[in-house]
């Protein structure tokens, strides 16, 4: 059910609910009107009954017949006045208590007729007369008794329950909004946890069941974004990969270019010059064209190692082992460069799972970068740290050489990037970095121009467990 | 009979020095070779020369700047630019530069003779 539709239905109910209750209002005090109406009617005829009562007196003490007469005439005006209510009484006390009250008016007419015929003054007389009198008095006013009773217990009653509709319509109210914008703050919070997510790259979706209401409209809106930015953020790396392509492809025509035109020019000078020739010389033109095509052979080799996936043979080792033997490779150049390094291996470091050939060149690539960008010499620093937080081991290689100008900075791992002119294939670092990447490790660079550059490598620890999965870069 | 015609030819790939001197000699021209503007910049204070040839890309002095330097202080030598990396920028800048003639890498060894031809004969 949507949200429109639950808040208009628990507002139908509380407005349901309070029309009920005015009804039952309405009702008890048309109720409570009609006993008023009737105990106006009964003080009536109780004052009636007194009289009649006082004219007995009359009669008895003073022997005064007319006082009999009064009675039976206010008898018979009674019985008026009860016939001209009978409807108002009837709907309170009822038929049966309204034929009692009259029997008991019948049997007292009847009485004061008989002593009327009789002349009798008697004392029993007088107590008989007496009796029914007082019977019809004492009926009367039992039923007035009743009715005010009746009244008050109908006010009392109406009091607990407006006090209590009023409770339970504010319960209601209360436990449907609660109710409803618990549903509506969940899904909010869905929403919103989605929206971080996304705004850190990932592209979820809310899978579970989708509400029917506003917020899965809106779920579905976000879900619809996060696919679309998913498959905008997947066309923007193939955008970078293709832009990648684009200087690897450059970079390979211009190396093959140099290659090729050597071997042009050799084939055309050797038709030139070939009569003046001697054989020695001829197998020497030869031999230049083996040796240029076997440079091509290097750089085509070199692309398809770049390309083609690479096994990983993982295992664990220790890091500073791998470094030190990295640092043996390349102590001749080091120390011909005049570059002083510096070293902070970190002791008791756990094992890393590395390929520690992969590693190795790595090492090699990078510490061959920082000693070619200190032309003038400087300081190298080669380092491990474990941090334990993060599970990894840390190694950083430090430079006080030239620096990478900012603009270049994002390019550096890309393909056949390079700063060195025609020195570098721009393959060194890219290869590191897809090394790096497939140890599932990371590979970082800081730099600063005239004050040096600082890489920083982070490897994964060995989990213990004899994993040896062969991966490729 | 006037002195031969004196050719420099600077590129950091040997082969094209070497080839080109071969073939260039054949026809009665002096060739030097440099793998470096350096010296080559150097050698001109000391000899004369009709024709440089050199290549755009080269670690130190560019080819851009040996056209600049030889356009500056010898206005007469007609610059030959030969280049791997040919597209439209480097072209533009070396015909601003004033080079007499631009070949992309593989170079013909035809054309660049019939380009340094017309670059003597145009100089006569």
């Amino acid at each position: 059910m949507k949200i429109e539709q639950k808040i208009i239905l628990s507002n139908t109910i509380n407005v349901a609910l309070i029309v009920l209750i005015g009804i039952f209002a309405f009702q008890n005090l048309n109720n409570v009107l009609a006993k008023l109406r009737f105990m106006e009617i009964a003080d009536e005829l109780n004052a009636s009954f007194l009289e009649m009562r006082l004219s007995e007196k009359n009669y008895f003490l003073y022997k005064d017949l007319s006082a009999l007469d009064d009675i039976q005439e206010m008898i018979a005006s009674t019985s008026v006045k009860i016939n001209a209510v009978r409807a108002d009484i009837t709907r309170v006390i009822g038929e049966t208590d309204l034929g009692l009250l009259e029997d008991h008016l019948a049997n007292y007419a009847a009485s004061v007729g008989e002593i009327q015929k009789a002349r009798v003054t008697g004392p029993e007389a007088a107590a008989q007369l007496r009796a029914k009198g007082k019977k019809l008095k004492e009926f009367s006013e039992t039923i007035t008794r009743m009715e005010q009773k009746r009244v008050n217990d109908i006010i009392t009653g109406s009091k607990k329950v407006l006090a209590y509709s009023f409770f339970a319509v504010l319960f209601l109210a209360g436990v449907v909004s609660h109710f409803i914008s618990q549903k509506i703050l969940r899904s909010l919070r869905k929403i919103e946890n989605l929206a971080r997510s996304i705004s850190q790259g990932n592209f979820h979706r809310i899978e579970d069941i989708r509400p029917t209401d506003e917020t899965g409209t809106l779920i579905d809106a976000v879900n619809t974004m996060s696919e679309e930015l998913s498959h905008r953020e997947e066309q923007l790396v193939q955008s970078k990969k293709l832009a990648s392509l684009g200087i690897l492809t450059a970079g390979v025509a211009h190396e093959l270019t140099n290659p090729l035109n050597n071997i042009s020019m050799i084939a055309q000078t050797y038709a030139e010059v070939y009569d003046q020739l001697g054989k020695e010389q001829r197998i020497e033109f030869m031999n230049k064209v083996d040796a240029e095509t076997e440079r091509i052979r290097e750089i085509v080799k070199n692309l398809l190692d770049f390309a083609k996936p690479q096994k990983a043979d993982l295992r664990p080792a220790d890091i500073n082992e791998t470094v030190q033997t990295a640092i043996k490779f390349l102590q001749n150049m080091i120390d011909i460069s005049n570059v002083e390094l510096s070293q902070s291996m970190a002791e008791g470091l756990p094992p890393v799972f590395i390929d520690r050939h992969q590693i190795q060149q790595v090492l090699v690539n990078l510490i061959t970068n920082a000693v070619q960008a200190m032309t003038q010499g400087g300081f190298l620093f080669v380092g491990t740290r474990y941090r334990r937080e993060a599970g990894i081991v840390e190694i950083t290689i430090k430079d006080s050489g030239k620096g990478i100008p900012p603009e270049y900075v994002p390019h550096i791992f890309d393909p056949f990037f390079s700063t060195k002119g025609d020195g570098g294939t721009g393959l060194g670092l890219s290869v590191s970095y897809g090394i790096i990447k497939n140890h599932h490790g990371d590979i970082r660079v800081e730099s600063k121009v005239g004050v040096g550059t600082t890489f920083t490598m982070e490897l994964p620890l060995y989990q213990g467990k004899e994993q040896t999965d062969e991966q490729t870069v | 009979m006037s002195r031969p015609y004196r050719i420099m030819i600077i590129d950091d790939e040997k082969i094209v020095g070497d080839m080109a001197k071969l073939s260039l000699e054949k026809d009665g021209y002096e060739v030097e070779t440099f793998l470096n503007a350096a010296p080559a910049l150097e050698r001109l204070k000391a000899e004369q020369f009709d024709i440089v040839v050199t290549d755009y890309k080269m670690r130190g002095i560019d080819g851009m700047e040996v056209l600049n330097t030889v356009k500056r202080l010898y206005p007469q030598i007609k610059v030959i630019m030969i280049t791997a990396f040919a597209n439209l920028d480097t072209a533009i800048e070396a015909l601003r530069g004033d080079v007499h003639d631009f070949f992309p890498k593989p170079v013909k060894i035809k054309e660049l003779k019939a380009s340094i031809r017309k670059a003597l004969t145009g100089a006569a």
